[in-house]
């Protein structure tokens, strides 16, 4: 192995003095951290909500009749799919940036992670906290136009399924 | 700076970042010839291996404050190395030449030390036509004595892959040694 190889110290110290390298402070990774974690929990509360917003769209369209899937295909807001795809997309590579996720199987985290997010989607919507959202919080704008778009009475379509059950 | 030999890499590190930047000569003196190994084995390319390694101790010393001074400092050098290496190969795809320097360190006598010599270059030999996914991790546990944990965290995979890829880089090892 050559001289100048094996002193790579020099060479090394010489550059960080002549180039005048410098630190990043200890703020600047705190700074890092925390947008990453913010965008991390940003795009699970995204995805969280629509596939609730998805569910919502599916029950008041009625996912079986066939004479309905048409008008159903047609009118489905695909961008929430685009969305909930992308946000997953998002908190998946946010996650591999994480130093545990390589500690436990990949698959295992991302499986974990779709079911999370379905299930919550599931809980919020079955417990109509989506629909409080939307109608009180900051969602209300867009589930007006949604509701004026699509010809929707508010409420429409809840226990739809549990209700044709009943008088069967 | 003597006094700094004693202490371990993560309390140098912690040094470097509250005291005086110039310890940091002391963290690169320590790794310079592992690192020049590990990135020579992995490229195959003393240059090139050089520059990786010089480029990595000035992106390790530019975020040295992200550095968790809890964990081991080495796991987080090899791993900006194995990064700034894999990106320099996938770069330069193309086949290199066999190092032929990149020395087995011996206390035993000079006919030992031969044979070892002469057991080590068929080694390296075979070790060079295995996959890189299996000559890294047998590398880092045979040549650089890395824990099986330690492996997982430069190589970013957990402990249960590690014993995999190196039980079967050893059986691969065995088959091409036995054909040369």
């Amino acid at each position: 192995m050559s001289k100048e190889l094996k002193n790579i110290t020099k060479v090394v110290m010489d550059r960080i003095h002549h180039d005048k390298i410098k630190m990043h402070s200890k703020a600047y990774f705190v700074v890092g951290s925390f947008l990453a974690f913010i965008g991390l929990v940003a795009s699970m509360i995204t995805s969280v909500f629509l596939v609730g917003l998805i569910r919502f769209s599916l029950r008041t369209h009625g996912p079986m009749g066939e004479y309905r899937l048409d008008q159903m295909i047609s009118s489905f807001p695909w961008w929430m799919v685009a969305s909930a795809i992308l946000g997953l997309v998002i908190g998946i590579w946010l996650l591999r940036r994480y130093d545990f996720s390589y500690k436990i199987n990949f698959k295992v985290i991302v499986v974990g992670f779709v079911v999370a997010i379905i299930v919550a989607g599931w809980i919020i919507d079955m417990t109509g906290l989506n629909d409080i959202l939307f109608r009180q919080g900051p969602g209300q704008g867009i589930m007006r136009q949604y509701f004026q778009e699509n010809n929707i009475q508010p409420g429409q379509g809840r226990g739809e399924w549990k209700n044709n059950l009943k008088y069967k | 700076m003597s006094d700094y030999e004693k202490l371990s890499d993560e309390e140098v590190v912690e040094d470097v970042r509250s005291k005086d930047q110039e310890l940091y000569s002391v963290i690169v003196e320590r790794y310079q010839n592992k690192l020049l190994r590990y990135a020579g084995n992995l490229i195959k390319d003393e240059d090139r291996a050089s520059d990786v390694v010089q480029d990595s101790f000035i992106k390790a010393f530019i975020n040295l404050n992200g550095f968790d001074t809890k964990k081991k400092f080495s796991s987080w050098i090899y791993r900006i190395v194995h990064n700034e290496t894999i990106n320099i190969a996938k770069k330069y795809q193309k086949e290199l030449p066999i190092l032929d320097d990149f020395d087995f360190q011996s206390d035993e006598s000079i006919e030992d030390n031969f044979k070892q010599k002469e057991t080590a270059a068929k080694v390296k030999k075979c070790l060079q036509e295995i996959p890189l996914l299996y000559s890294e991790p047998l590398t880092l546990f045979y040549i650089d004595e890395k824990s099986y944990k330690e492996i997982g965290d430069i190589l970013r995979i957990p402990m249960g892959t590690v014993a995999t890829r190196i039980s079967r880089a050893k059986i691969l090892m065995k088959k091409i040694c036995q054909k040369n």
